[in-house]
């Protein structure tokens, strides 16, 4: 078995279906904790501490809630990435718009804007440039239309937001089920993303997602809807949720 | 009937008409096109085997159908796939690994070999409960094993033996017996850990992932 040095790794290319190396020939939005190992004078930098000079780069990175979680790389030099020894795959934009979990999403190109999406978890990227997303399994491509379901969607390219689809005959039998006391909603089977419209959807070949940590700080954050009367039903809605857990 | 259509090694496409819906495990479904409706069901098979199988496997193994018309894509905590088309063989599969399944086929409880108390002791060595879900009929069945699971030829005079956590399914006139080599190297702790052993004689096919994980 070969090994590697600095010349032989892959340049922006697979280096195995697991793990990939980006070539610091320009710079790279990176999500903490993806690299696994790097060669060269590779600088990590926080999005907030980039001096005035690369601004207009953090300017690309329009989501403060996430904003934490990235940093910039920067340099000369590989670093390879990876994520948990799922599927690693690189894909292309060409002044498009592509929209993919958040907790999926490894690296992108600083050529490519990145803003939050209306779904929450989810992030979009426009442009043109080279991002680095992981899957629980290979992806699989769906034309619309299609629905999935919201664990095992990855993403979707070109196409309108999904609304959301619930399956009135699940929830009738789950009814009934509930009354008699046969089982709980406990799979969620019941509500789908219903994707219309011409565009890609991008599966994953998994129901398993990883934590988001900046998830719940969507969900806080679109609370600010709510009322007071009802931010404090939702706290007691929490609450007890919290104590059957 | 259409078969189901292997799309990677993690994910199934199966196809849903009228004539032919497809029953998987609750929570498996991934996507689908078409005009396509999900359904809890309550109980696995018939008779009073399923009876007692509902009451069994309910814990490990909730199941919901697929009707209509169109596909729908399944796969599970990204495991990998056996796809695996019957024709009136039967197979005998632990429940926890069954992912989907034709509707047409049927589906029974039973014990895993003989019965007495050896069925006792092997539920509680193999991890694997006393039940099996066994299936009959023509159709196709979707299994769910970690690391993949590869086809061995049971025939007679060429016993197989296997790993009781390794085990997938099997197909065939095949009788599974456990085999127990309890040395005092077992008893003291210091064994190989391959104490106890499935024994698999007859003629058909066993299948064997390629790890001792268990789901």
């Amino acid at each position: 078995m070969d090994s590697y040095d600095a010349g032989s790794l892959p340049s922006d290319d697979n280096v195995n279906a697991y793990s990939f190396c980006l070539d610091l020939t320009h710079d790279w939005f990176l999500k903490r904790g993806a690299m696994i190992a790097y060669y060269g004078d590779a600088r990590f930098d926080p999005l907030s501490a980039l001096s005035s000079a690369s601004a207009f780069v953090a300017a690309r990175f329009s989501s403060p809630v996430y904003a934490q979680e990235w940093v910039v790389v920067s340099g000369a030099g590989k670093v390879v990435v990876a994520d948990r020894g799922h599927d690693v795959n690189s894909f292309d934009l060409d002044a498009g718009n592509l929209t993919v979990r958040a907790g999926n999403l490894l690296a992108f190109d600083t050529s490519l804007e990145l803003k939050q999406s209306i779904v929450p978890g989810f992030l979009t990227l426009l442009g043109t440039g080279t991002f680095i997303a992981s899957s629980n399994g290979p992806v699989i491509f769906v034309e619309p239309p299609f629905r999935a379901d919201p664990e095992a969607l990855l993403g979707w390219a070109d196409c309108p937001s999904p609304s959301q689809h619930f399956d009135a005959a699940w929830m009738a039998a789950s009814i009934t089920g509930m009354l008699t006391g046969v089982f709980g909603r406990a799979s969620g089977e019941e509500r789908q993303y219903d994707f219309t419209g011409s565009g890609t959807v991008l599966l994953q070949s998994s129901e398993q997602t990883r934590d988001d940590p900046a998830l719940l700080r969507v969900l806080t954050e679109q609370t600010q809807v709510l009322s007071p009367t009802q931010a404090a039903e939702l706290a007691g809605i929490l609450q007890a949720r919290a104590a059957r857990a | 009937m259409g078969a189901f259509e292997q799309v990677n090694s993690k994910v199934v496409r199966c196809p849903i008409s009228p004539q032919s819906a497809v029953l998987s495990r609750r929570g498996a479904m991934l996507g689908y096109t078409g005009d396509v409706r999900f359904r809890p069901v309550h109980g696995q098979g018939t008779g009073l085997g399923g009876a007692v199988g509902a009451v069994m496997a309910s814990e490990s193994a909730p199941t919901m159908v697929a009707e209509g018309s169109g596909s729908v894509l399944y796969g599970h905590r990204g495991l990998h796939l056996t796809v695996l088309d019957l024709r009136g063989e039967g197979l005998v599969v632990e429940a926890d690994r069954l992912l989907a399944h034709s509707a047409g086929l049927q589906t029974g409880v039973q014990f895993l070999g003989q019965g007495g108390l050896r069925n006792v002791v092997r539920g509680a060595v193999t991890g694997q409960g006393l039940f099996t879900t066994s299936i009959s009929g023509t159709g196709s069945v979707a299994l769910l094993s970690h690391g993949g699971a590869f086809p061995l030829t049971v025939s007679p005079g060429e016993p197989v033996g296997v790993d009781p956590q390794a085990y997938v399914a099997h197909t065939g006139a095949v009788q599974v017996d456990l085999s127990a080599k309890v040395g005092w190297r077992e008893a003291v702790g210091r064994g190989s850990g391959e104490a106890f052993q499935l024994k698999l004689t007859g003629s058909g096919t066993v299948y064997v992932q390629a790890s001792e994980q268990k789901l």
